[in-house]
């Protein structure tokens, strides 16, 4: 596929990039700030299209989805943890998390129980009835970790995800990383800067050269 | 067991794209300006001139809510495209949008289709209990259709934007 941007596709980010992802596999993107790891992140999670070529998911051809097709089968087989973050301010920690389940038209029984476990699993259940703008950075990253985890997704990606975190908040992220990887086969795409990730990942890709 | 779209997710995604007490309120005096008006006219006038009144409420109220709607969208654009990325659809947005619309819309109007009874009694209107109730139930179909009309307009305008 190729990735360019501008009006004339002056500035090109991906010229010919081909490549497999296994069903299961745990893979760290690295590479230079401005390198476009988060524009290969977002093409995968169908929040970018590439100029062209095609990105097949599941055997499902995303490109070629239209918008809310794509957000459908997203909440249905993605967990997303951007490294913007992207919660709702004015709502509490708790309705956050329930959304993609109210996305994905999970019914209440099944919600409330899941998001009371990730909850649990993450180390934020003390905090749900708080409302996210009260939150402190990493606490923030961790309900968003949370949310892209209760929907049980296949496939997770996540932008930079021990980036605001603490040491122990990073051990907590890193643990359910790998656990999920080798007992749930849960495929983890990550972009990253931390050795502790990488060191986790089954490969790493790199990218070295900066957009200019 | 999966369903369908609850109250439970409108109320998340309409306080997610602020849509607060002052939309409500907005919404709600803005139908019941222009019901009060059409019921007070209706009592004055015959059917040609009430069915006339019937497509000035319809027109008027679809295009406010039309802009109110594409207000609340154009305003959170941003949490839009975050609610996209977990997997929110045009449609859950738009009837988000509509839930909030339509209850406030036809509360304002039910409430103007009243003032505008008590009114029309004052200064002596025409109409009998039937005609009234006739009149009534005209404003507060013309008010729902319009609202869910403008809403759908405001949306579709955002979502090609």
């Amino acid at each position: 596929m190729k990735k360019s941007y501008g009006p004339n596709g002056e500035t090109e980010i991906y010229a010919d990039l081909h490549f497999q992802l296994l069903r299961g596999t745990f893979v760290a993107l690295v590479g230079p700030i401005g390198s476009g790891k988060t524009t290969m992140l977002n093409m995968f999670a169908g929040l970018e299209r590439p100029t062209s070529g095609n990105i097949i998911v599941m055997g499902q051809d995303i490109t070629q989805m239209e918008p809310d097709a794509m957000a459908a089968f997203r909440a249905r087989t993605m967990g997303l943890v951007p490294q913007v973050q992207t919660l709702i301010p004015e709502l509490t920690v708790q309705e956050n998390v329930e959304l993609p389940l109210h996305f994905a038209k999970v019914d209440n029984e099944t919600r409330e129980r899941k998001v009371d476990q990730v909850l649990e699993r993450i180390g934020v259940r003390g905090e749900a009835g708080r409302v996210v703008s009260t939150l402190s950075v990493g606490e923030r990253q961790m309900v968003s970790f949370a949310r892209a985890l209760v929907n049980d997704p296949p496939i997770l990606l996540l932008d930079e995800p021990t980036e605001a975190l603490d040491p122990l908040m990073s051990e907590i992220i890193l643990g359910i990383l790998r656990g999920d990887n080798m007992t749930l086969g849960r495929t983890i795409f990550v972009t990253t800067h931390d050795k502790r990730v990488t060191d986790l990942a089954r490969r790493t890709l790199r990218v070295r050269k900066k957009i200019p | 067991m999966s369903r369908g779209f609850s109250v439970r997710e409108g109320q998340l995604l309409a306080r997610s794209l602020k849509v607060t007490r002052s939309t409500h309120l907005l919404v709600a005096s803005v139908a019941a300006a222009v019901a009060s008006n059409a019921t007070l006219a209706m009592q004055f006038i015959g059917l040609n001139g009430q069915l006339i009144m019937a497509g000035i409420i319809f027109i008027c109220l679809a295009l406010g809510t039309s802009a109110i709607s594409s207000e609340i969208f154009s305003r959170s654009s941003q949490t839009i495209s975050n609610l996209r990325s977990i997997g929110a659809s045009s449609r859950s947005l738009s009837s988000a949008v509509m839930m909030s619309v339509l209850g406030y819309g036809l509360a304002g109007s039910a409430l103007g289709a009243l003032v505008g009874v008590a009114l029309g009694f004052a200064l002596g209107g025409a109409s009998g209990a039937n005609s009234l109730l006739i009149e009534v139930l005209v404003v507060l179909l013309a008010s729902s259709a319009a609202s869910a009309m403008g809403v759908s307009m405001g949306g579709r305008a955002a979502w090609r934007s």
